[in-house]
């Protein structure tokens, strides 16, 4: 057995790691654990990571109250918010963030955050469909998706129609005619994917209309 | 590097009351600003533009310079053009609160070196580029979009503006809601072109490992083939047809979005290049070249 000096300790420990294959080089790490107790701490330590490693890895906990309540607060603190907060942490959190706690941003941040937020639920729903998933369920997921994303734009749309001017230019006349051709494909995709629900074509489409229509919107915003 | 010559100039009214017929015809033109501008710059220069309404015409010729004509004919906008740099900004703004969209309508031709990349937002109106070959983003609302033998990373964005490329070469990225697409005689290596109610026509070549994806949501997608050409088809309408005069080697294996809707897939000779044709409830057709 060839004895192991704390230098070339790691590059052996890493080789006899895990299985323990009782081949000369783990004897000699063995050894040379049993006569340093620096390296053994070492061992020690990377032991307890591991073992809370796979803590964290087999829990995935739900944040407590207190965290949202302290992101609340200071929040309120730097003036980014208003109002006075919940009893406990709204599970639509999407809608409560759109519906009226950031109203001291500009128009075109708003709708910025608006789409950022429809992109990233869009790219999110359209990968791919696991098989396993039933039909119901699949169902279930897409109409709870849809329709916060359908509502959203809609509370965006009125919001943005009470503050145009009554006079439109003709380049705010084309965004409107253009809004209008993209509500009808939302409209008609909504309606293809009632009918098939794991038509992952139409789904695709529908999310697409869903960005156009954000996209137009928050263009609408910046005029 | 300001090496600017400025030149606003008015129209010469004299001239016009010398011949009461052309004042006439030219009246609108009386109060036409025009203003011009040169810039030196380095090679790979960025020019931008930003302009609500009116016509923008950028051509390349070989100098270093950049040559900036505005023509505009209300006193309620200004036109600045200045260099930072080897960047020149040219932009229309508004100085007066009341301003009507006539108002607010500029026009420029812009002549740059071929090297340059331009950056050109312009709301309604025209945009034109001809032989410029760097890097090209272009937004607009209502106004149409012609490129003429282009090159670089070419971005595009309209609302309801149609666009045109004829010999346009590198990456093109165009979308639209309502406007129709026309891509002639390309030579892209990668295409990717989507509006929801319009056109598309796609005539030119597939280059080797080149992908080309065409997607709208009705309207007619139309791709032109020659005997000569190698590609892998995929061509899905959900609610539309799909008509082809490509004879296509069927994949080996079932494909996912074969499942859904109208669809052709196959391959084209060797397949060296991927086209990716997909509509809603549109139209689809694959014709051989005449």
């Amino acid at each position: 057995m060839t004895t192991v000096a704390c230098r070339d300790f790691l590059d052996r420990f890493d080789s006899s790691d895990s299985p323990r294959n009782g081949s000369p080089a783990d004897l000699s790490v063995q050894a040379h654990l049993r006569h340093c107790p620096s390296c053994r701490s070492f061992v020690e330590d990377l032991g307890k990571i591991r073992a809370a490693g796979a803590q964290l890895a087999a829990s995935d906990p739900e944040p407590p109250a207190r965290i949202w309540f302290a992101l609340r607060a200071e929040l309120e603190k730097e003036g980014l918010i208003r109002d006075t907060p919940s009893e406990v942490p709204s599970k639509s959190w999407l809608a409560e963030l759109f519906s009226g706690k950031f109203s001291v941003l500009p128009r075109p941040v708003l709708a910025g955050g608006y789409l950022a937020a429809l992109l990233a639920i869009a790219f999110g729903l359209s990968g791919p469909i696991n098989s396993r998933i039933n039909r119901q369920r699949w169902l279930d997921g897409t109409q709870s998706s849809t329709e916060p994303l359908s509502a959203q734009l809609m509370s965006a749309e009125k919001a943005s129609f009470s503050s145009w001017p009554a006079s439109e230019t003709p380049v705010t006349a084309s965004l409107h005619q253009n809004l209008e051709i993209v509500d009808n494909y939302i409209s008609l995709c909504e309606n293809s994917v009632r009918e098939d629900p794991e038509n992952e074509l139409a789904r695709e489409y529908l999310y697409e209309a869903y960005q156009q229509k954000a996209d137009l919107l928050a263009q609408l915003n910046d005029r | 590097m300001s090496t600017a010559q400025f030149l606003p100039l008015r129209f010469n009214w004299k001239t016009g009351l010398l011949a009461p017929g052309l004042l006439l015809v030219t009246s609108t033109a009386v109060f036409a600003h025009n203003i011009e501008k040169h810039f030196k710059v380095e090679p790979r220069s960025v020019v931008t533009i930003h302009n609500p309404s009116g016509k923008v015409v950028v051509k390349a010729w070989t100098k270093s310079e950049v040559m900036v004509i505005a023509t505009h004919t209300s006193d309620k906008v200004e036109v600045d053009a200045e260099q930072t740099g080897n960047r020149v900004d040219v932009m229309t703004h508004q100085i007066s609160n009341s301003i009507s969209p006539e108002d607010l309508r500029a026009d420029y031709q812009i002549n740059v070196p071929e090297d340059a990349e331009l950056q050109i937002h312009d709301d309604s109106g025209e945009v034109s580029v001809a032989n410029v070959l760097g890097d090209m983003n272009v937004e607009t609302v209502g106004a149409g979009v012609d490129l003429e033998d282009a090159a670089g990373y070419l971005t595009v964005r309209t609302v309801g503006g149609s666009f045109q490329c004829i010999r346009c070469a590198g990456r093109l990225e165009v979308s639209s809601i309502s406007g129709s697409f026309k891509l002639l005689s390309l030579r892209s290596y990668h295409v990717h072109a989507q509006t929801s109610k319009g056109n598309i026509l796609l005539d030119g070549e597939f280059l080797p490992n080149g992908i080309y994806r065409l997607k709208n949501y009705s309207g007619v997608i139309e791709v032109h083939f020659s005997p000569g050409d190698s590609f892998d088809l995929s061509a899905t309408s959900l609610k539309g047809k799909v008509n082809s005069q490509a004879s296509l080697i069927p994949p080996a294996h079932a494909h996912p979005v074969s499942k859904f809707g109208n669809a052709i897939l196959g391959t084209f000779n060797a397949g060296h290049a991927k086209v990716e044709l997909s509509s809603f409830d549109g139209t689809i057709n694959i014709l051989k070249r005449e």
